[in-house]
C-alpha cells in the first residue's frame, strides 16, 4: 500500500478538517444578506438622509447635527430618555433579583408554570398592555381606588401622564427581558456551589451576596442591556402612558418625520438615539464581559 | 443518527406550499380591489360596515381598508411616490394642502362620478371631492360637570384638573386652539394669545393627549372630563354608552370638510373613483350620517335632519354659517407652532 495512504496525506487531513468549518461559514451567508439588505442599508440611507441641508433633500451637510447641537431643548429630550431608560433598568432589576431567587428556589413541578406567567407580558399586544395600564393608572383606576378605598389618598393622584407612571407600566412591560436572561444564568449555576459554602461556615446572606449573585451577574448585565434598549425605544408606551406632558425622543423622532415632514431632522434624532443607545449598551456588555470573567476566575 | 421531528423532505415540501400560498396574488378571487385609508376608530368602523359592502355591490371591488391618521397617509405615500401604497386618501384640509402642494395627488375628474351631481359645487375642485363634513366644539361629561358654554370656559377654575387638551398635531387640536386665541386677541395666524393661556393654566390641565384615539380612551377612562373635539367622536363615545355631550362654543363651532382623493401613480385608479363614486352615493352617504356614525352628509338628497340633533345643526346652509379656517394659511406655521407646544408644554 502507498505511504501516503497508510499514514494519511497530511494535506488532505488538513483540508478535511478546515473545510467542514469553511462550509459551515457559509451557513451564515443568508443571514449575512439579510442584514445586508435589511439592516444595513437602509441604516446607511437614514444616515444619508441625516446629512440633508432641507427637509426637501437640497445639499449635503452636518447642519442637522448643528441645529440638535445648538438647541438645549433636543438634548433635554434626549437626557429625559436615556434616564427613562436607566430608571426602568434600576426598577426591573431590583424586583427582578429577587424574583429569579424565588424562581430557582420554587419546586420544579411549578417552575414551568412559573415560566409561563413571566412570558406572559410577551405574548399580549403592547397596545393591549398599554391601554390596559391607562385602565390601571387612571384618575378613577385601579390603582386609585385601591389607594382611596384604603384611605392612603383622599384625592386621585395623578399617575397618567407622568413619569413614575410611565416607569411603573414600563417595568412590568419590560420584565421578562429583565427575567429570562437572569434565569437562564442562573438555573446554570452548579448547586454544589452553595453547599460547598455552607460547608466553609458561610451563612446563607453570606452565600447569597459572596457566591449567587456575583455567578449571576452575566445575566443580571444581559437583563439590563434588553430592557435599556428597549424601554427607551417603547413608542406605543411613552406616548400613550406619558401623554403630551412628555416629549421623549421615539415620539418626537416620528413628530418630526410625520407630522412636520422633516425627514433629515427625524433621522438626525435617529442617528443620534442609536448613537446614544450603543454607546450604553457596549459600556454595559464590556461590564458584563468582566462580570463574566470575574464568574469563571 | 435519531428520528428528527421533521424530515428534511417534509420541511421543504411544507416550506414550498407555504411560500407559494404568500406568493399567489391575494387579489386573485375578485374582479379588482382598491387600497383606501380610512382615520383609525369611528371612520374605520363606518367605512367597514357601509362602504365595503356597498363598494363591492356596485362594482365588485374589493376594498382593502387600512387605519391610518391623514398626516401618516401623507407620510407613507411620500415615502414610496412611484408605487404609492394606497390608491385614495382621505384628508382634513390641513394635511390636504400639504398633499397637493407636494404633488402627491392626481387631478380629479368629477365626470367620472355620476354621483357628483348630487354635490354643491363647492364640495369639489380640481384634486379632490369633500365626503363628510365635520363640527368641532367641546365635549363634557354631564354626570360630573356643568355644560361649558364656551371656549373661555376651559380656563374656568371650577373645571381645574379636568381639562384635557391636545396639540397642533390633529385638525380639531388646531383649530381649537385658533379658536382660543381669537378669544384671547389672536387670530388665525396668530396663536401666542393661546400659548400665554395655556401656559399660565397647564398646572390645571388634566391630560394633553398626543393623539387623537388617545382622546378617546381617556374621556372613557374618566381621566378627562372636558376637551374639545369633533361632533363625530362624541355620537360614536355616546353610542357606546359613554356619559359625553356636545356643546357648540357660543363664539360659533367649527366646521370642515373631508375630503378623498386619488393618490399619484395610484395601481387602481379606476377602481378609486369608483369607490369615491359610491361613497358619494345617496344610500352610502344616507347610512354614514345615521348615528353612531354620523359622518355628516355632502349629498343634497340627504338632509342632515332628522340623523342630527336639532341644536347642533340644522341644515346644510346653517352648516355652512359655522366657522370654517383657512388652511393655506394656517398651513405655513404649523411646524413652528408644534415645536413650540412641544417645548411649552413639557415639563
Amino acid at each position: 500500500m502507498d505511504r501516503a495512504v497508510q499514514q494519511g496525506d497530511p494535506a488532505i487531513a488538513e483540508r478535511r478538517a478546515v473545510a467542514p468549518r469553511e462550509r459551515e461559514g457559509l451557513l451564515t451567508l443568508p443571514l449575512a444578506l439579510f442584514f445586508l439588505l435589511f439592516f444595513l442599508a437602509p441604516l446607511g440611507l437614514l444616515a444619508g438622509i441625516s446629512l440633508r441641508v432641507t427637509p426637501q433633500f437640497a445639499g449635503w451637510g452636518p447642519q442637522q447635527y448643528a441645529k440638535f447641537a445648538g438647541d438645549a431643548f433636543n438634548w433635554s429630550v434626549l437626557g429625559q430618555t436615556l434616564l427613562l431608560g436607566v430608571k426602568t433598568v434600576v426598577v426591573t432589576a431590583c424586583i427582578g433579583v429577587p424574583l429569579g431567587l424565588l424562581f430557582m428556589e420554587a419546586p420544579r413541578r411549578l417552575q414551568p408554570a412559573l415560566l409561563f406567567i413571566i412570558v406572559l407580558p410577551l405574548l399580549t399586544s403592547v397596545v393591549v398592555r398599554t391601554f390596559a395600564w391607562i385602565v390601571i393608572l387612571g384618575r378613577e383606576g385601579l390603582l386609585n381606588n385601591v389607594l382611596m378605598g384604603l384611605g392612603v389618598v383622599t384625592t386621585p393622584i395623578r399617575l397618567l401622564g407622568t413619569e413614575l407612571g410611565l416607569v411603573i407600566a414600563l417595568s412590568q412591560i419590560e420584565m421578562p427581558l429583565m427575567l429570562l436572561p437572569l434565569i437562564s444564568v442562573m438555573s446554570r449555576l452548579d448547586p454544589n456551589l452553595k453547599d460547598a459554602s455552607a460547608a466553609l461556615g458561610a451563612g446563607r446572606w453570606r452565600t447569597l451576596f459572596r457566591v449567587t449573585l456575583p455567578l449571576s451577574l452575566p445575566g443580571l448585565v444581559a437583563g439590563c442591556l434588553l430592557v435599556f434598549a428597549s424601554s427607551v425605544t417603547a413608542f406605543v408606551s411613552q406616548t400613550i402612558i406619558g401623554g403630551g406632558r412628555m416629549v421623549l425622543m421615539p415620539f418626537y423622532i416620528w413628530q418630526q418625520a410625520t407630522t412636520l415632514f422633516n425627514w433629515p431632522f427625524a433621522a438626525t434624532l435617529s442617528m443620534v438615539l442609536l448613537v446614544s443607545v450603543l454607546a450604553v449598551v457596549t459600556t454595559l456588555n464590556a461590564l458584563g464581559r468582566r462580570t463574566r470573567a470575574l464568574a469563571a476566575g | 443518527m435519531s428520528t428528527p421531528l421533521l424530515s428534511r423532505r417534509a420541511l421543504l415540501a411544507g416550506g414550498s406550499v407555504l411560500a407559494t400560498t404568500m406568493l399567489l396574488p391575494r387579489h386573485a378571487l375578485a374582479a379588482g380591489r382598491v387600497v383606501t385609508p380610512a382615520y383609525p376608530g369611528p371612520w374605520e368602523e363606518a367605512y367597514r360596515a357601509v362602504v365595503l359592502p356597498a363598494v363591492k355591490k356596485t362594482a365588485d371591488v374589493d376594498t382593502v381598508i387600512t387605519p391610518l391618521l391623514a398626516l401618516d397617509q401623507v407620510a407613507k405615500v411620500k415615502a414610496s411616490r412611484a408605487t404609492p401604497p394606497l390608491d385614495i386618501f382621505m384628508l382634513d384640509p390641513g394635511p390636504a394642502v400639504v398633499a397637493i402642494e407636494d404633488g402627491l395627488v392626481d387631478k380629479f375628474d368629477p365626470a367620472r362620478c355620476k354621483n357628483i351631481a348630487n354635490l354643491q359645487k363647492t364640495f369639489y375642485d380640481d384634486w379632490g371631492v369633500a365626503v363628510a363634513a365635520q363640527i368641532v366644539g367641546i365635549a363634557y361629561n354631564p354626570k360630573k360637570v356643568d355644560r361649558p358654554k364656551g371656549w373661555k370656559d376651559l380656563f374656568d377654575p371650577k373645571y381645574n384638573g379636568k381639562v384635557g387638551i391636545s396639540g397642533f398635531g390633529t385638525t380639531f387640536g388646531t383649530s381649537s386652539l385658533i379658536e382660543i386665541s381669537k378669544q384671547y386677541g389672536g387670530s388665525l395666524t396668530n396663536v401666542d394669545p393661546a400659548f400665554e393661556q395655556l401656559k399660565k393654566w397647564l398646572p390645571n390641565v388634566a391630560v394633553i393627549a398626543q393623539n387623537p384615539v388617545a382622546v378617546n380612551t381617556l374621556f372613557q377612562q374618566g381621566q378627562m372630563d372636558v376637551t374639545y373635539t369633533n361632533y363625530q367622536t362624541v355620537s360614536t363615545l355616546k353610542g357606546r354608552g359613554v356619559d359625553i355631550e356636545f356643546v357648540k362654543p357660543d363664539s360659533g363651532p367649527i366646521a370642515f370638510y373631508t375630503t378623498l382623493h386619488v393618490v399619484k401613480n395610484a395601481a387602481n385608479k379606476d377602481n378609486a373613483y369608483k369607490f369615491i363614486d359610491t361613497v358619494l352615493s345617496t344610500e352610502v352617504q344616507a347610512a354614514l350620517q345615521k348615528p353612531p356614525y354620523s359622518l355628516l352628509s355632502v349629498n343634497k338628497n340627504v338632509p342632515l335632519q332628522p340623523d342630527m340633533p336639532v341644536d347642533i345643526v340644522k341644515s346644510h346652509a346653517e352648516l355652512a354659517s359655522f366657522i370654517h379656517h383657512d388652511w393655506t394659511k394656517i398651513n405655513p406655521n404649523r411646524a413652528a407652532w408644534i415645536e413650540r407646544f412641544n417645548k411649552e408644554i413639557r415639563q
